[in-house]
């Protein structure tokens, strides 16, 4: 009983230690390292998405995407003007067979690829 | 947890920092290394680092705990998790050095340990952990100062269970003798008296 009552005291005795007097400077010390390691992981982020997105739109523009898009918008074409027959137009198929299909694709993935990148920095 | 960030952390308990620490608030974490910072520096100082060293791998310890803060269950207190952190960074560092076997093979009488000297409970037990064998005083800090088992710092150090088994029996046989009350005053007269003889 004895052994144990010892061993606690021998417990409370390492866990109660008084406050050094530079335990603020050693918190900020660690703080400041943290900043360091967040602004870093920041930039590489950042750095990271940003090469990625040029070599995602080099690789768009080198795959014919545009030529495929404008033949799909002949489809689309075609679609709206069947569609047209059988309903009253509407602008939206209008739009589209206009060519302002690419330019809101476009406008689109932008926007998608914006909120992607923000939403995995602030996971990370 | 609160999507809100609190204007102070100051209030909030271990637990709530913690949350709030695996989102990503630096700040909640600052305020878990100034209640705790001291503790783990004196428990590095105890397992018989130099200030300077202990302060080293403190900050290790509490920039690695804040990396894997998400592993952190809540089982313990925090203080005892980063501590067994800590402790386990310190060997490392010996191994690194290549002096921890020489630490645990030794059996003389331990170093001197650097204390600032402020507390009479704490300068208790500083002063009684001088009487113990480096071996010992690893040993001993481990199991009642890091918290881990006598199988835990077997692993960590490296020995076999039973050589920790009986450097930490040796060891509070040591400290209880100096620990004993009303023992105080009478290491406060040896150690002067050997201090007078010696110088």
């Amino acid at each position: 009983m004895a052994e144990v009552d010892f061993e606690r005291r021998l417990e409370r005795l390492f866990a109660d230690a008084p406050d050094l007097p530079d335990a603020q400077a050693f918190a900020q010390r660690i703080e400041g390292r943290l900043d360091r390691g967040w602004t870093a992981r920041r930039w590489l982020l950042g750095a990271a998405g940003a090469a990625g997105g040029v070599i995602g739109a080099s690789q768009l523009v080198m795959s014919n995407l545009f030529s495929q898009v404008e033949s799909a918008e002949q489809s689309a074409r075609a679609l709206g003007q069947g569609i047209a027959r059988v309903t009253p137009t509407t602008d939206m198929v209008s739009a589209l067979s206009g060519g302002y299909g690419v330019w809101i694709a476009v406008g689109v993935a932008v926007l998608t690829m914006g909120f992607v990148l923000a939403r995995v920095i602030e996971e990370i | 947890m609160s999507g809100a960030k609190p204007t102070s952390y100051a209030s909030l308990h271990d637990v709530e920092l913690c949350s709030y620490s695996v989102a990503g608030e630096r700040r909640a974490f600052g305020e878990l290394v100034r209640r705790h910072g001291s503790g783990v520096r004196h428990l590095l100082r105890r397992m018989g680092a130099q200030a300077s060293l202990a302060d080293d791998v403190a900050q290790d310890a509490f920039l690695a705990a804040f990396e894997r803060i998400a592993e952190f269950r809540g089982e313990g207190t925090f203080a005892g998790w980063v501590k067994k952190i800590a402790a386990r960074l310190y060997l490392r560092r010996l191994q690194r050095e290549k002096r921890l076997s020489a630490i645990a093979a030794e059996e003389g009488p331990a170093d001197e340990i650097h204390t600032d000297g402020d507390a009479d409970h704490r300068i208790d037990l500083d002063e009684a952990m001088k009487g113990l064998s480096p071996a010992e005083r690893l040993c001993v800090s481990m199991c009642y100062g890091a918290g881990l088992s006598h199988g835990e710092a077997a692993d960590a150090l490296n020995l076999p269970l039973g050589t920790v088994k009986s450097h930490v029996k040796r060891g509070l046989e040591k400290l209880r003798a100096r620990l004993a009350p009303g023992n105080d005053a009478r290491a406060g007269e040896a150690d002067l008296h050997g201090r007078r003889s010696n110088g």
